[in-house]
């Protein structure tokens, strides 16, 4: 008994700020409470549900979320193991390179979304200026104003700032690799690409699914960079599900709808993440 | 609060308390960026707590807090001198359904710059705005800046348009919706025209800074942008010094015209524990003295008809607020978002102000 007393003050913190908020959020999606009802608690049933089955604002914003999320995540992947490999094969100034890289994770994304508003920007922005001076583009292209190039915008300050973390993930588990395994191949005669499919590969299995859960529910949950560069816009063509739950929940003050869809949500990630687990650990299970 | 970077309201605040030796008011800073203060203040009031007591309060939230029940009602404790004395709309934008909840103090509205060293004569209609755009652009300059970001921005700087076509968006008392009039899609199709051929083609992705910027390098003929601008383009280190002159926004051939009306008050909450002393404080810091040395200060426009700059007359005469329901942050979502759709091509005008209309009478119809 003694020794799980120890436990109460993480058990009062985890459920003070996760468990008791997560299981209101769950509760309310089924009741109506709004600015619009004057703030009265009405349980509703499914009502919010179906609302949200016939809401093509929120299959819209689902579509954004999703299109980025699998391109920056497949991106920020390959990025990210490319470097690991390179960076592994350093012996001398590895800290040095491996701190550097990581530079741009570290930095808070809604000041990272201001820079790169101005890099895109048509008129002062650098991207044009260098498309330009290199004879790419005859005049400046205003990246943010249409849907597709505000897209490739977004995808391309998230890939900026995330590869480093898969990077650094995927790095750790290069290193964890024992190198009698490599030396074993080389006495067989095997080449380069030989030793990354039957050690390296599967080796970093775990880290790979590790890397992949993370960014894909941190992509799936964007809100920051979209909100300070193009405000969901042109005509919500960026607008992704957390920005509209944002804006549903404080903008709008429907606490009710608000909460049916980040529950959604987090129900839809929950089933990406159990058929990643699936695909993945279960295959390699004996690695983890 | 605001960041008070310069220590402006802190003197104010000091002021009020050495009077008051009895009330301690503690001032919060918030982030500069308003709609993120908003998010505080309900936040606070949705936990139905203390929190804040007194709330600096832009225009248009008051509908919204008003009719969450979130405000002390004020209307019988302003004294009548001081309803004179204030300006009509900003009292007027301060209440909801006949009855004050936000004492004016800062007034705003939307301004029609333009460089009198190459437009001659000010600009009055729509089409002088054009011609003198087209007569004076060149490689390095463009004709007219204005903000047309998906954002409450692109609103004001539409509903100015629309208004300067005779045409409305919204009646708060009737709740009709005007979206697909005539009016409407003439503004429309001028805002549209306008991208590409006298205003750069990213000004659908321009805020208030990146606009204001390029004016003050002397880029463009035209900026339409808030008052705050008109102290900018005067220092000593701006480029265009001198050489900038204000109307509000143009408007088509026998019609008026129309600037959004901005601004900032002083609001109570209905959860203070406090409320005589959170009066107290309103009455002591929409005062003129008070109200004219933060204008010394920040540059902030008083609200109140003795203290108001005579250059910026004529466009807070023709300052009208936007509509007062308690749904405005959806009204102005569902037309920012067709109207940005409509200015990057992904539907044509008449779609966009047919759909937002069709939206806005579901929203706020009976």
């Amino acid at each position: 008994m003694k020794r799980y007393a120890w436990f109460i003050p993480a058990l009062v913190l985890v459920t003070a700020v996760l468990v008791y908020p997560a299981l209101r959020t769950l509760a309310l999606s089924f009741f109506h409470l709004s600015l619009g009802n004057g703030f009265r608690l009405e349980f509703g049933g499914l009502d919010n549900f179906v609302r949200l089955v016939g809401d093509s604002r929120f299959r819209a914003s689902l579509v954004v979320t999703g299109f980025f999320t699998i391109v920056s995540v497949t991106i920020e992947f390959i990025l990210g193991l490319l470097l690991a490999l390179a960076v592994n094969g350093f012996v001398r100034y590895q800290g040095v390179v491996r701190t550097t890289l990581l530079v741009p994770w570290t930095l808070p994304t809604a000041i990272i979304a201001v820079l790169w508003g101005w890099i895109f920007n048509d008129q002062y922005g650098v991207l044009n200026e260098l498309l330009i001076r290199s004879g790419v583009l005859h005049s400046p292209i205003a990246w943010l104003a249409g849907p597709n190039t505000a897209m490739a915008a977004i995808i391309l300050a998230d890939v900026w700032k995330t590869v480093p973390f898969v990077f650094i993930i995927l790095l750790a588990g290069l290193q964890r690799i024992p190198q009698d395994l490599y030396e074993a191949l080389e006495m067989d005669g095997a080449g380069a690409w030989a030793k990354f499919r039957y050690v390296t590969w599967p080796y970093l299995m775990p880290f790979v699914f590790v890397s992949l859960t993370f960014r894909i529910i941190q992509a799936f949950s964007i809100f920051d960079l979209v909100y300070v560069m193009t405000g969901g816009g042109p005509g919500g063509a960026t607008e992704t599900v957390s920005v509209y739950a944002y804006q549903t929940l404080m903008r709008y003050l429907d606490l009710g709808y608000g909460s049916t869809i980040v529950v959604a949500t987090v129900l839809l990630l929950a089933t990406v993440a159990l058929g990643l687990y699936a695909l993945l650990v279960r295959r390699y299970e004996r690695l983890f | 609060m605001e960041p008070d970077g310069s220590g402006t309201w802190s003197d104010v605040i000091q002021r009020f308390n050495d009077l008051h030796p009895d009330a301690r008011i503690r001032m919060v800073e918030g982030p500069p960026a308003t709609n993120t203060r908003e998010d505080m203040y309900s936040t606070a009031f949705l936990s139905q707590s203390g929190g804040y007591d007194v709330v600096f309060c832009d225009v248009v939230w008051v509908p919204k807090f008003a009719a969450a029940g979130w405000l002390l009602d004020l209307s019988d404790r302003l004294p009548a001198a001081d309803r004179q004395d204030f300006l009509d709309e900003d009292l007027k934008a301060g209440s909801y359904r006949g009855r004050l909840y936000r004492v004016p103090a800062f007034t705003d509205a939307g301004v029609l710059y333009y460089r009198k060293d190459l437009v001659a004569d000010s600009p009055a209609t729509f089409d002088d705005l054009k011609k003198f755009s087209e007569r004076f652009k060149d490689e390095k300059r463009w004709g007219f800046l204005w903000q047309g970001k998906q954002y409450e921005g692109l609103v004001t700087n539409f509903l100015e348009v629309l208004w300067g076509y005779g045409g409305d968006w919204i009646d708060a008392e009737t709740k009709e919706v005007f979206l697909d009039r005539p009016e409407a899609l003439l503004a429309l199709q001028f805002v549209k025209s306008t991208i590409g051929t006298i205003s750069p083609p990213g000004v659908t992705t321009y805020s208030e800074e990146e606009s204001r910027n390029l004016f003050q390098d002397g880029r463009a003929v035209f900026l339409r942008n808030w008052l705050y601008v008109w102290a900018l383009t005067a220092r000593e280190d701006s480029p265009v010094k001198g050489r900038v002159g204000l109307v509000p926004m143009v408007h088509a051939p026998g019609k008026t015209n129309r600037a959004t009306l901005g601004g900032w008050g002083f609001a109570i909450s209905r959860f203070t524990s406090n409320p005589e002393t959170a009066w107290k404080f309103v009455e002591f810091i929409t005062r003129p003295d008070q109200l004219q040395y933060i204008h010394e200060r920040l540059g902030r426009v008083p609200a109140r008809k003795s203290l108001v700059p005579p250059e910026f007359e004529p466009i807070l005469r023709a300052a009208r607020p936007r509509p007062a329901i308690p749904e405005y942050a959806q009204a102005s979502d569902i037309l920012q978002r067709w109207l940005s759709a409509a200015l990057s091509d992904r539907v044509s005008p008449e779609f966009a102000l047919r759909e937002a209309a069709r939206e806005t009478r579901l929203l706020v119809g009976p």
